[in-house]
């Protein structure tokens, strides 16, 4: 009886083997999110050109933390304890509730904007261990460009944000470099909860001639009172994602978080076919492409120039 | 001993609510002394009660209780020489404590109270044989919570709550008023049996009149704030429930008793 | 839901014992609704972090939480007790205050902490899985917390803290200094729940401004799942009743995450948090309805 059931373990152990092409692979975000949940899609999208369709031969789970920390511990044990293939954390918190979780499962992380100072990685080019990822750190010169570009005359530029989102402190300071070099100053507005971006874009009428968002969960959250500020006022409002100029933002340069998921995607097919992760440096999203909103120009007093336009990868009327 | 000097206590000076409870009272009780206070409704007995527990701050006067002068003291600090029983019976105990633990409360009051177990086996059994004195049969249900009690059962134990920890001054504010007349019978002999055995210089404020003349060694009357009768020995001896009535009466210039505010019996 | 998962969530309930105990002393001995948990815990995230980090030893690094949450407890017992401030505003006010100092604690919203001493790696080495270990120290280290906060609460100074919760009037009367029981219960219930946010950021592996949203909702569910299952006066049990709370919280939460269990996903989690926080406060009154109809 047991050499039977032993055999028949080992035979169901070679056809595991035989069809390689099932994969585990557990997908979680600190909170729903449009640009989040672009990652998650484009995770899932990019897996399935590759061959793995998901409830076929893809097991593809995802659990949203609804922005609690605590919460973010627990769906890392899940699973931990599920023992995926891989799992990818999506945003700062889950990527490190999933790194203290586990030493063995391989973490694919996205849209972190710096592993390095999160801890995930000892560097970006070798990050060694079980972790490695895709950071999403915004394109901020090419922001300034375009800040310089729609509202050349503008000697100070608003960065509203909320000071306690990592990632935003982090686009401050890349941000006031990239600024400084062009010659412009930043006023900062703080925002502590969606609730306070309305009064903070308010401070910056008439210290600021133009406005940049940040890829800041709160802000953009909120920016519907962002950009009704903004058109008030007849400031620009130059965004660090494209999904924001859809919801009114003048223009971005960006990678869509949906390309982000798929370029996340390739670094877990990499380690589904058997790469190390630790090995694999860390990719910064690419896929940058300017997104400008004519509607939301005109109510921000701009005239867009002719060569923005034709450049543009997408305008919306 | 309790020495009260031109004592004026005036709630919202300065306001159209500025109510004037008690307008100049001196009065000194010698050290076990019993008086009672009677007087309608706003006369300030209640408020004289206050002052001297330090819940009320007089704007004018001082109050001394043996050699010190207590007048602006807070009242967890004068705590340890003032005893106090308040007419709720809910007021001067813990529902949610048991009765053990009301009594042990009560029992470090004026000391520090330090990490020392609560309940330690020699106070238990000190407290438990204070308890049986009463007779009620609650030695029993030490551990019982306080709330499962009546109200005759709790203003027992405040009673004896009061006089655990060596107080010089017991202040009863009509701790038998929301009693059945069988209960605060209980509780008044109970009162003028501790206040004896323990010495302590006491006011006690009554509607009754017949309790006013009963219990104690001396009356008080107060009206609008002043007293107007303070009787004492021989004087009292004589007096009778009807005489004091009268006199309740006189005071009020001719009023007719507010019955509400008088029950003779 | 797999070994792992479970006991990821026991080991998250113990760290939120803490919490709950806290509560529990606040809210329950105090009368005292607290929200300047919401900042103590992670208060004691970030100096875990901040001090491990740099190369403390990890129990220095909860000592320093606990005391970094017992100041918090004292501002809040400091503007109720010395300015007369509503209890509950006086705590929303330390509570936002701390999102300020948590920053500057840190320096930056979020902090890692993996890789590093915590008070859990010595254990790694007594050859138990480390998913076992970890609820395991921390059992201990919760079930000694308890004991001692059961055995303060028994003692005299205890005793006069229940009263002045339980009624400032009579504690008064008895000489309780109700202020001052304020201040030491405040402290001691932030102090718990900073060594929380201590244990959380070296178990979870990071600290984060943002982790202690909510903080209160989770410890009052905690006390009163431990309140309905165990209806008790022992103080020892009643302490422990939270932290079980607490390790059930957690549990029925994994639950919701392992799918397809009572129709709950993640997203119903506040929903339920909130309904079982209602209760917490609706069942005393209901309670107290009975005995006065009695």
């Amino acid at each position: 009886m047991r050499r039977i059931l032993l055999t028949a373990a080992a035979s169901l152990a070679l056809m595991t083997a035989a069809t390689a092409q099932t994969a585990k692979v557990s997908v979680t975000a600190i909170v729903e999110h449009p640009a989040l949940d672009a990652v998650r899609d484009g995770v899932r999208d990019g897996l399935e050109e590759a061959g793995y369709k998901a409830g076929d031969n893809l097991e593809f789970t995802y659990e949203s933390a609804q922005g609690n920390p605590a919460t973010a511990a627990q769906i890392a044990r899940e699973f931990v304890g599920n023992s995926p293939d891989v799992i990818v954390p999506i945003s700062t918190p889950s990527a490190q509730a999933a790194a203290a979780a586990t030493r063995d499962i391989p973490i694919v992380f996205s849209a972190v904007t710096d592993p390095v100072a999160a801890g995930l990685v000892a560097s970006n080019e070798a990050p060694g261990g079980n972790v490695t990822g895709v950071s999403d750190l915004s394109p901020i010169a090419e922001h300034v460009a375009l800040v310089k570009e729609v509202a050349p005359e503008a000697e100070a530029v608003g960065f509203i944000y909320n000071p306690g989102e990592a990632n935003s402190v982090v686009l401050l300071e890349y941000f006031r470099e990239a600024a400084e070099k062009e010659g412009l100053s930043v006023v900062e507005a703080a925002a502590n909860k969606s609730a306070d971006v309305q009064a903070a874009a308010r401070s910056l009428v008439g210290k600021a001639q133009a406005i940049y968002v940040p890829t800041d969960n709160t802000i953009v959250s909120a920016l519907e009172s962002l950009v009704a500020v903004a058109e008030e006022n007849d400031l620009p409002l130059i965004s660090g994602d494209t999904d924001s100029v859809e919801r009114g933002a003048l223009a971005s340069v960006g990678f869509n978080y949906y390309e982000v998921g798929k370029q996340t995607a390739e670094v877990v097919l990499r380690v589904l076919k058997g790469e190390n992760p630790g090995e694999i440096p860390v990719t910064f999203a690419t896929g940058t492409d300017l997104v400008v909103n004519r509607k939301a120009a005109e109510a921000m007093g701009v005239t867009l120039p002719q060569a923005m336009i034709e450049r543009a990868s997408k305008v919306i009327e | 001993m309790i020495i009260v000097e031109d004592l004026h206590v005036t709630f919202n000076p300065g306001s159209p609510l500025e109510r004037r409870a008690v307008r100049g009272v001196g009065l000194t009780l010698g050290e076990g002394e019993f008086a009672t206070v009677i007087g309608s409704n706003g006369a300030g007995k209640s408020t004289l009660l206050a002052a001297i527990a330090g819940d009320v701050i007089p704007q004018k006067g001082h109050i001394r209780i043996g050699e010190r002068d207590v007048t602006r003291e807070a009242p967890a600090k004068r705590a340890a020489r003032v005893a106090r029983v308040f007419q709720d019976p809910l007021a001067g105990s813990c529902a949610d404590l048991s009765i053990e633990e009301n009594l042990a409360l009560a029992a470090m009051r004026g000391s520090r109270r330090g990490f020392g177990l609560a309940l330690r086996a020699e106070r238990r059994k000190l407290l438990r044989e204070r308890v049986a004195e009463l007779g009620l049969g609650l030695e029993g249900r030490m551990g019982d919570r306080m709330g499962l009690l009546s109200g005759g059962q709790r203003q027992a134990l405040a009673l004896v709550m009061a006089t655990l920890a060596g107080a010089e001054v017991l202040l009863l504010d009509e701790h038998t008023a929301a009693l059945d007349p069988g209960m605060a019978e209980f509780v008044a002999e109970l009162t003028q049996r501790l206040v004896t055995a323990h010495r302590l210089t006491t006011l006690m404020v009554t509607h009754s009149m017949r309790q006013a003349l009963d219990l104690g060694t001396r009356t008080i009357m107060l009206h609008e704030g002043r007293i107007v009768l303070d009787i004492s020995g021989e004087k009292r001896r004589s007096m009778t429930v009807d005489g004091l009535v009268d006199m309740f009466r006189r005071v009020r210039g001719g009023e007719e008793l507010d019955d509400d505010a008088l029950r003779i019996g | 839901m797999s070994a792992i998962a479970f006991w990821g969530a026991v080991e998250l309930g113990l760290i939120y014992g803490f919490v709950a105990v806290g509560v529990y002393l606040a809210f329950r001995v105090l009368d005292f609704p607290d929200l300047t948990v919401d900042g103590s815990f992670p208060l004691g995230a970030a100096i875990a972090a901040v001090t491990i980090t740099a190369g403390w030893d990890p129990w220095l690094a909860c000592l320093l939480a606990a005391f970094g949450g017992a100041a918090c407890g004292i501002v809040t017992a400091f503007l109720n007790v010395r300015f007369g401030i509503l209890n509950l505003l006086a705590s929303i006010l330390t509570m936002i205050a701390l999102f300020s100092v948590n920053l500057r604690v840190m320096g930056r919203p979020n902090m890692a902490v993996f890789n590093r001493e915590t008070v859990i790696t010595p254990f790694y080495d007594l050859g138990l899985p480390d998913h076992v270990v970890r609820p395991l120290v921390l059992s201990v280290l919760v079930l000694v917390t308890v004991l001692v906060l059961a055995r303060f609460l028994a003692s005299d100074f205890g005793l006069a803290m229940r009263a002045a919760g339980a009624n400032q009037r009579m504690a008064r009367a008895n000489g309780v200094d109700v202020g001052r029981q304020i201040y030491a219960g405040m402290a001691i219930s932030n102090a718990l729940t900073g060594i929380g946010g201590a244990l959380f950021a070296q178990v979870a592996g990071f600290a984060d401004v943002t982790s202690g949203v909510g903080t209160i909702v989770v410890g009052l569910a905690a006390v009163i799942v431990g309140e309905t299952l165990f209806r008790t006066r022992a103080l020892f049990i009643a302490l422990l009743a939270c932290v079980i709370g607490s390790v059930i919280y957690r549990v029925a939460v994994q639950l919701a995450l392992s799918a397809d269990f009572l129709f709950l996903r993640a997203s119903d989690l506040n929903l339920v948090t909130a309904v079982l926080v209602a209760l917490a406060l609706i069942l005393p009154r209901l309670r107290s309805r009975k005995v006065v109809a009695q």
